[in-house]
């Protein structure tokens, strides 16, 4: 019952939290939002601190009352120090790369020191990961991961973390709650290897091939957003001439066509499992593909940003 | 949150228990020669075991072991000290706990508490000795603790240097705000829980005196207390200090009168002087005022019926100051009781048999006691009497010894032999012990009396008047109390101090030295509320209210936070980009004008292209100022004059009326 009460009190602090709004990236640490406490080493420094005063008094030595004061003093700067450390830290969350529905989704934040001072000790976490402590040199930016498991398909939000420091005695601890705008899509799992394959439609007039089963060198031809990386002519980009890509003539077979209605007697998410196998096996060898679902009628294509098209397609599929 | 989420690597973690333990051995070492031996062993082989366990990777000791030990040890300190309240069995505590913590330390959080232990150990270091040269040690070894505490916390653990220059800077940044909170933190009178007082051996006057015995306290330079005239100085012969009167003779050994006596009323003649005695830490109580004292703190002090001034508190066990007033011209009383005229003129009649009849027969031959007293000052100028400090052994009889065979001796065979004298011609006498002289400082204006100018004297009395003081030293060596116990010795006599006070340079630093400490007892380590009411006064706050510290206490803060943040914010401040870049940002800050600013993720190349197709005519200007900062930016060593053209050519470029226009107001 306690832990259900923790969970419900967590979530109306985050929601408290959160009340500004979602943050913008890139984010700027003030101070407004950095919160400082004493960490448990720091109560016990201070408990440490009045028993030191409390006997410098009951001695009356002024020494000992001194050491006791340079050491409360020396707790208090500390305290500037840890708050310092993180304020004007620039934050940014530049998003995740899609993941398969099971795997992990890993958040990529950006922090960046403006200051002329190293800022050590950073950590990055939230509650299902925590980084270890980053050192930031001046003028320096260093990437943090987050991870954040991604058990079905759809949109992870990376929602809430924080960015935290105990530099630099571990007295206190100082930290900032971000929440930043930055999804990470997951793809539906993919089906497991069967021997289900797509129907492939019968050429239609006005669709132009090459010579059948030719697979001829026919030139190169500007690199297009969308173009396999495989067919990049890497030694042409390497005699400065540019993105070029290979065009094969008859390198087409017969287009397929990944149609949702054809797999009948699956439910949504098997069938959707199944559509996401046959875009990676199809990528993968390079065949083009046409995607159809109801609602949703993506033509024929390949290549790396036609595969994207696909596979969002099928994660938002019904969401 | 956890609060350990700093973890230290194998490595790391053996070289910062290497260090921790050599700051804490630091921290307990002023420690070790008022420790009971056993308890520096046991932490010290826990150490060295902890040491030898981190080497070998070994595993540390079983728990149940752990908790026996110092069960067992938390008892033997019991045992040596029969309590665990107190400086010096708390003390013994934290060397022994932090030993055995030592035993089970396995990550950073326990490495903080052994620093914290370490902390401890320098607070407590302050409570058994003030002296100056303490300071330094204990700042070094807080600096060291602090560093180690650092590095305990940082993932990365930075070097000694690095460390130790980061938190050397934050103790000067907390520095001035520990002052001001020195300065205005109140000092409370008293104590809130008794604890035992500590038992040392000091050196210093006692309360009976026998001659013949070796004094060792002649031949200690140690010093016994500083005095600070408000005005003039006493002249030499007038500097004797008033110490225990001992009254009681049994024939070799002079005591204090235990029994109540009636007290008699000081009558102060001539002028007086007003000065502040700082006494060093001694046995007993006793306020070795200017004889006689005559005004004092009765809060703190009370003067008993033989005229010894005594602080209220049982023992004068740290550094103390009076403030008190002395006049050196005074009557005692008129009359002296009949039980006191008995004691006070009592001598064993079995011996010192020729000492007693010689004294009869000098006092039938002298018309009065006045001259009687004379004839026998002058008995032992005359005489082959000789000032020593290495007199030979006394017999039985020792008076008679002293008077009629050896006839060396210093202060107490003369005090004593005299008195003995004047008792036997029934003349009231006693001995009184104290100081005579002292050493003046002109660095810090003030009398240094040390041990070695422990001095007795005799007081008779004399009807009308009261106690007199007559010095029998005076008359067989006046250079003792004029100039002091090196100049009334002859040269192959050990005096403490001659070789310094021969030397004049050492004689200065020596002089020096003692200034500083004196100024460090007064305006440190006795700093209180005097000081701080002299303080409030300096600020023109006449109205002495505590208030008054509060408030400061709240702006000392708020100024500490204030300066620290300021000093942090320049720490932090922003550095400037690199000058390519910053001519790069003006190309697109001029660009802005016309809304071709650059777009957050784009790469110059880009950004060029896209304000060349967007402002052809000037492509080839373009194209250059791209290449320049590439070349600039990317390039290993670019041509030397680069940033110039760089600059020159975004400077001069033609952006058209429009634009100019809009830069014209810029910023909107």
């Amino acid at each position: 019952m306690f832990a259900a009460i923790a969970r419900r009190l967590s979530a109306l602090s985050r929601r408290w939290a959160r009340r500004h709004g979602m943050d913008a990236s890139p984010c700027t640490l003030r101070a407004r939002r950095i919160y400082i406490l004493p960490t448990g080493l720091g109560l016990a420094y201070g408990l440490m601190l009045l028993a030191m005063l409390v006997g410098a008094m009951n001695y009356a030595n002024n020494l000992a009352l001194g050491l006791a004061l340079l050491l409360g003093s020396l707790g208090l700067t500390t305290m500037h120090h840890c708050h310092r450390n993180l304020h004007e830290l620039v934050v940014r969350a530049v998003g995740a790369d899609a993941v398969f529905a099971g795997q992990t989704a890993r958040f990529r934040i950006i922090l960046e020191n403006t200051a002329s001072t190293t800022r050590a000790e950073l950590v990055v976490e939230n509650e299902h990961h925590v980084n270890t402590p980053l050192q930031l040199p001046p003028n320096s930016t260093i990437e943090a991961q987050l991870q954040m498991p991604a058990p079905h398909r759809g949109k992870v939000f990376l929602d809430q973390f924080r960015i935290s420091t105990h530099h630099p005695l571990g007295l206190f601890r100082a930290w900032a709650y971000l929440h930043m705008d930055a999804h990470c899509m997951v793809y539906p799992r993919q089906a497991a290897d069967n021997d289900l394959s797509p129907i492939t439609p019968l050429t239609t007039a006005g669709e132009r091939h090459g010579a059948p089963g030719a697979e001829e060198f026919a030139g190169l031809r500007p690199y297009q957003p969308g173009d396999s990386p495989r067919r990049i002519d890497w030694k042409a980009y390497a005699r400065e001439q540019g993105l070029q890509v290979k065009h094969h003539a008859g390198a087409q077979t017969q287009p397929e066509l990944l149609d949702f209605e054809a797999l009948a007697g699956m439910d949504t998410e098997a069938r959707l499992s199944q559509l996401c196998r046959w875009v990676e096996d199809a990528n993968r060898e390079d065949r083009r593909y046409a995607l159809k679902m109801p609602g949703v009628n993506i033509a024929t294509g390949n290549g790396s940003a036609h595969r994207q098209r696909c596979l969002t397609a099928l994660a938002l599929y019904g969401l | 949150m956890n609060d350990a989420a700093t973890t230290l690597t194998t490595a790391a973690f053996s070289r910062v228990l290497r260090w921790s333990i050599a700051a804490l051995a630091l921290a307990i070492a002023p420690h070790v020669p008022h420790l009971a031996p056993w308890t520096v062993l046991l932490a010290g082989s826990a150490a060295l075991l902890r040491l030898w366990i981190d080497a070998k990777g070994r595993e540390l000791p079983a728990k149940w072991l752990r908790i026996v030990v110092a069960f067992a040890a938390l008892l033997g300190v019991l045992h040596s000290y029969r309590t665990l309240n107190g400086i010096e069995a708390g003390t013994a505590l934290l060397v022994v706990m932090a030993g055995m913590k030592l035993l089970e330390t396995r990550n950073n959080r326990d490495l903080t508490v052994i620093i914290f232990l370490a902390y401890f150990a320098l607070f407590a270091a302050f409570l058994y000795d003030q002296r100056i040269l303490l300071l330094p040690y204990l700042l070094a070894c807080t600096w060291l603790l602090t560093t180690t505490l650092m590095r305990i916390h940082h993932s990365q653990m930075p070097g000694m240097r690095t460390a130790g220059v980061h938190s050397g800077k934050m103790l000067l940044q907390a520095l001035p705000l520990a002052a001001l909170l020195f300065l205005l933190v109140p000092r409370l009178p008293g104590q809130f829980w008794s604890v035992p007082a500590r038992e040392q051996a000091i050196t210093g006057l006692s309360e009976e005196m026998t001659p013949g015995d070796v004094s060792e306290l002649s031949l200690s330079s140690a010093v016994a207390f500083r005095a600070h005239f408000e005005g003039e100085l006493p002249p030499p012969r007038e500097r004797y200090w008033r110490g225990p009167v001992l009254q009681q003779f049994d024939g070799r050994t002079w005591r204090r009168l235990a029994m109540p006596q009636p007290r008699q009323a000081i009558v102060a003649q001539g002028p007086h002087y007003d000065y502040r005695i700082t006494l060093e830490p001694q046995e007993r109580n006793w306020i070795f005022a200017l004889d006689m004292a005559t005004d004092w703190d009765e809060d703190r002090a009370a003067r008993s019926a033989d005229l010894l001034l005594s602080a209220r508190q049982p023992r004068i066990s740290v550094l103390t100051s009076f403030q008190l007033r002395s006049a050196t011209r005074y009557r005692t009383g008129e009359e002296l009781s009949p039980v006191m005229r008995q004691i006070t003129t009592f001598i064993p009649s079995s011996n010192n048999q020729r000492t007693q009849a010689l004294a009869r027969q000098m006092r039938a031959q002298s018309p009065d006691d006045a001259s009687f007293i004379q004839n026998v000052l002058r008995l032992f100028n005359t005489s082959d009497f000789y000032y020593t400090l290495q007199p030979p052994a006394l017999a039985d009889n020792a008076v008679d010894d002293f008077m009629f065979n050896t006839r060396r001796g210093f202060c107490e065979h003369y005090a004593s032999a005299f008195t003995v004298m004047m008792r036997a011609a029934g003349i009231p006498a006693r001995v009184v012990t104290g100081y005579q002289g002292g050493e003046y400082n002109p660095l810090g204006d003030y009398l240094i009396v040390r041990q070695s100018d422990a001095h007795a004297w005799t007081e008779v009395w004399e009807t009308g008047r009261g106690w007199r003081r007559v010095d029998p030293t005076a008359a067989i060596a006046p250079d003792r109390i004029e100039r002091g116990l090196q100049a009334a010795m002859g040269a192959n006599e050990p005096v403490p101090g001659r070789m310094v006070g021969n030397h004049a340079l050492l004689s200065q630093l020596r002089l020096a030295w003692d200034a500083a400490n004196t100024f460090w007892n007064n305006q440190v380590v006795q700093f209180g509320a005097d000081q701080q009411r002299w303080l409030l006064r300096q600020l023109n706050l006449d109205d002495e209210r505590w208030e008054y510290l509060g408030v400061g206490l709240g702006l000392a803060l708020a100024a500490f936070f204030g300066a620290l943040s300021l000093y942090l914010a320049w720490q932090f401040r922003s550095a400037p980009p690199p000058p390519a870049r910053a001519a790069f940002a003006k190309l697109s800050r001029r660009f802005a004008a016309i809304d071709l600013a650059r777009q957050d993720q784009e790469g110059p190349r880009d950004y060029i292209t896209r304000l060349a197709r967007a402002r052809p005519e000037l492509a080839s200007r373009l194209q250059q100022i791209g290449a320049l900062y590439i070349a600039l930016e990317y390039q290993a060593v670019a041509p030397p004059d680069t940033l110039q053209k760089l600059q020159r050519a975004i400077r001069q470029l033609p952006l058209g009326r429009a634009a100019r226009r809009v830069q014209q107001s810029p910023e909107q």
